[in-house]
């Protein structure tokens, strides 16, 4: 009991800094914690797929270009409206996820593993030909955050700190829906398909309509941060649906932690602040950074998160028991 | 209560002594000359400087940096810009548009940067103008040639913190067309970059070529990744199509590996008639050394041996002494992009963006180059740059120019409006 109001007091002090920030700080702070809750976005959701499902992908960063191609187009040849252009954003990311999905479920462990990063390459290699749509290597630049017109009024949304509100609001949101789903009894039977799937089968539940479903949602988060994203940076690069990209989420969950819920927030977090750190430093950012990833990666068993709850509650324990 | 109050000889010490500060002050401590009328200029300057220093392209970054480092290290010695200290940070571009957006804001709110320069791709440069508006900041472009920045973001769309101090587009193809006019060629064809740059140049190659001969067919065209290490089978396509002549914008480590491998396969000899326009780059030259077949026109944003004035010469000579090599083309654009700075804010009595961006527009200025000037309708540098055909020279471990063929920037440069009749070249 008392361990879960911490927690609820927790993720209210994290609301109340992350407004604090809204309101009072600089541009820069307000750019790099939007990059931050936008990577935790992705990698909560992909989190549901990875420490929920058991299922490591190697292909999200398809559906995360797929929002933020989705509402590329939508913004530059149909309505700049930014509603408009995250809806197109996440059914295409859903559409996506769904076909790609129905083939790469049907798998396990590594084959699933090589079956999404081939699926994800595929999508990487149409948006990088299909110049004349996609732009090719350029992408589609000049992408301009409209105001948000909600009939009655409207939003101004091109300076950075009317921008971060709005990211705000879907990381919130993101967090509370992700929150129910974990807790859901669909939620808890991925978790057990995670822990035990011949029972769950047995159990007479559909494994593959679940990990399908587990699949398109991570996806469709995918996608919601992609479109999140293309609007901070006004551009999309064809790069965001690269393998490499697609390393992000599982680094960014494992750093945090992929058996907890605040896991990969915290990743993001160590993610991005680490490599800003070290690039004030020296030329030679990507061997440094390379290094401390590698260090926490090991040193923290099951996460930064994981790690640190466990080293509480064994406390807790040992105190109980004396 | 007394001792808190002043009494009236204090009051008159203090008087006086204020006024005697402020008689003497700007003597003894305000620099005089040109910026003597600039009392609003305050703290360093501080330029953000950003370009590859990653991957196989990374060559060009360290021809930067040099660049920036000598340039720094001049002004500073000479008192600075209009009596204040300069101040870079550079960072790694690593080419990609989100690392250069990125870059900016850290430099301008964080750190504090009045100005920004660098910038190598023509994908980072599109990306970042829109935000260089909301930064409102100078950028100068030392590297990236896209003509769509200076024609479309600058003089359609307004953006008016963009700059570019190198030879853009223009120069790699309407001029090289200039020249491929007179050669004993009919059937051109490419390999070049697959994205914006490569694809804009050839483009214009083509057009501009085409309204000067109509024998001309453009036959064969391989695009070559950003990232290409292997580039047989683009010369194999190439090499079925049997052309006379060759045109590539590849550039730095991939236009080493290319030559390298063109050369294992018997390209040069078959193909007789070959255009690098950014072949005069010297990580290129160093990279390729003898090579590098005799004969072939290369051009870039500027080379060492142009023009042959004593500006020049001193200013290679300074450069081979701080860093015991020959300065690249990237060096120069960035070495001089600090002296355009200095010589706007000297100007302007100010480091003010909107004062700046009045003192360049249309600012002449001397430079290791030559005479640049800054067109004030679309902020691109107007200055001249030869295309030459490789020569060994004994002086020299690498290829240089022989023969140079000079397209002034006046007959090759697109001009406003850059739509319509008259706006392209031939004019």
């Amino acid at each position: 009991m008392v361990h879960r109001y911490l927690t609820y007091g927790l993720y209210g002090a994290m609301a109340a800094v992350l407004i604090g920030i809204g309101l009072f700080s600089g541009r820069f702070m307000l750019y790099m914690t939007m990059k931050v809750m936008i990577l935790a976005i992705f990698a909560m959701g992909y989190n549901l797929l990875l420490g929920r499902t058991g299922l490591l992908s190697f292909g999200h960063a398809a559906f995360y270009a797929a929002g933020a191609y989705g509402l590329g187009l939508v913004s530059l040849h149909l309505s700049s409206h930014p509603l408009l252009g995250i809806f197109a954003g996440l059914a295409a990311a859903f559409v996506m996820a769904l076909v790609i999905g129905f083939f790469c479920v049907r798998h396990t462990e590594i084959y699933f593993a090589m079956l999404t990063l081939a699926f994800g390459m595929m999508v990487f290699s149409l948006i990088w030909n299909l110049r004349s749509i996609t732009g090719g290597d350029d992408g589609l630049v000049g992408i301009m955050r409209a105001p948000l017109d909600l009939g009655f009024f409207s939003i101004p949304l091109r300076k950075a700190n009317h921008y971060y509100f709005f990211v705000l609001f879907f990381f919130l949101l993101s967090i509370f829906l992700i929150h129910r789903i974990r807790q859901s009894s669909f939620g808890l039977i991925l978790a057990g398909i995670h822990e035990n799937d011949r029972r769950i089968e047995f159990a007479g539940i559909s494994l593959r309509n679940y990990r399908l479903a587990a699949f398109v949602i991570s996806g469709v988060f995918a996608g919601l941060a992609g479109t999140l994203g293309t609007l901070l940076e006004s551009n999309t690069a064809p790069f965001s649906a690269h393998w490499s990209y697609s390393a992000q989420p599982v680094l960014v969950s494992l750093i945090g932690g992929i058996h907890t819920f605040a896991g990969p927030m915290v990743g993001g977090l160590i993610f991005i602040v680490l490599r800003e750190i070290i690039e004030r430093f020296t030329h030679n950012w990507m061997l440094w950074f390379g290094i401390i990833l590698l260090v926490i990666i090991m040193g923290f068993r099951g996460g930064v998160v994981g790690a640190l709850s466990g080293f509480a509650k064994q406390k807790k324990t040992a105190s109980t028991e004396i | 209560m007394k001792k808190t109050k002043m009494s009236r000889r204090d009051f008159m010490k203090a008087g006086l002594l204020t006024t005697a500060a402020a008689a003497l002050g700007p003597v003894a401590f305000k620099p005089t000359g040109l910026w003597a009328a600039t009392p609003n200029l305050k703290g360093p300057i501080k330029v953000g400087y950003q370009a590859v220093l990653s991957g196989t392209l990374a060559g060009y970054g360290a021809f930067h940096n040099m660049g920036v480092i000598l340039a720094t290290e001049e002004i500073n010695a000479a008192g600075g810009i209009a009596g204040v200290k300069l101040e870079v940070e550079f960072r790694d571009s690593t080419l990609a548009a989100p690392e250069a957006i990125k870059n900016a804001r850290y430099f301008v709110d964080s750190w504090g940067a009045d100005f920004l320069g660098g910038i190598d791709s023509s994908g980072q440069a599109l990306a970042l103008a829109p935000v260089m508006a909301e930064l409102d900041r100078v950028l100068m472009v030392t590297h990236a040639a896209t003509e769509k920045l200076t024609e479309e973001h600058v003089f359609k769309k307004g953006i008016k913190q963009v700059f570019r101090i190198c030879t853009p587009t223009y120069q790699d193809s309407n001029a090289a067309a200039f020249v491929a006019k007179d050669l004993p060629v009919k059937t051109w064809s490419t390999i070049s970059p697959k994205y914006e740059y490569g694809y804009t140049c050839w483009e214009m190659f083509k057009n501009t070529l085409t309204k000067f001969r109509s024998d001309v067919s453009f036959i064969a065209d391989s695009w070559a990744p950003f990232g290409t290490t292997d580039f047989r089978a683009h010369i194999n396509t190439i090499l079925d199509a049997k052309p006379q002549g060759f045109y590539s914008t590849e550039w730095a480590g991939e236009l080493i590996s290319m030559v390298k491998q063109a050369n294992q396969a018997g390209f040069f000899e078959k193909v007789k008639h070959v255009m690098f326009p950014v072949g005069a780059a010297m990580d290129v030259l160093e990279g390729c050394g003898p090579e590098l077949p005799d004969n072939v026109w290369i051009s870039g944003r500027y080379f060492f041996l142009y023009p042959d004035d004593r500006r020049n010469n001193d200013w290679v000579a300074r450069f081979r002494k701080r860093w015991d090599h020959y300065p690249a083309y990237v060096s120069e654009t960035a070495y001089s992009t600090f002296y355009a700075f200095k010589k706007a804010v000297e100007e302007s009595g100010s480091k003010d963006t909107a004062k700046v961006i009045q003192a360049l527009e249309g600012m002449t200025f001397e430079s290791p180059a030559g005479k640049r000037v800054f067109r004030k309708e679309d902020h691109q540098a107007m200055y001249n740059v030869p295309w030459g055909l490789t020569v060994s020279n004994p002086k020299y471990p690498f290829k240089v120019m022989g023969k140079q063929i000079v397209i002034p920037a006046g007959e090759c440069f697109n001009r406003p409006p850059f739509e319509g009749p008259g706006t392209k070249p031939p004019f």
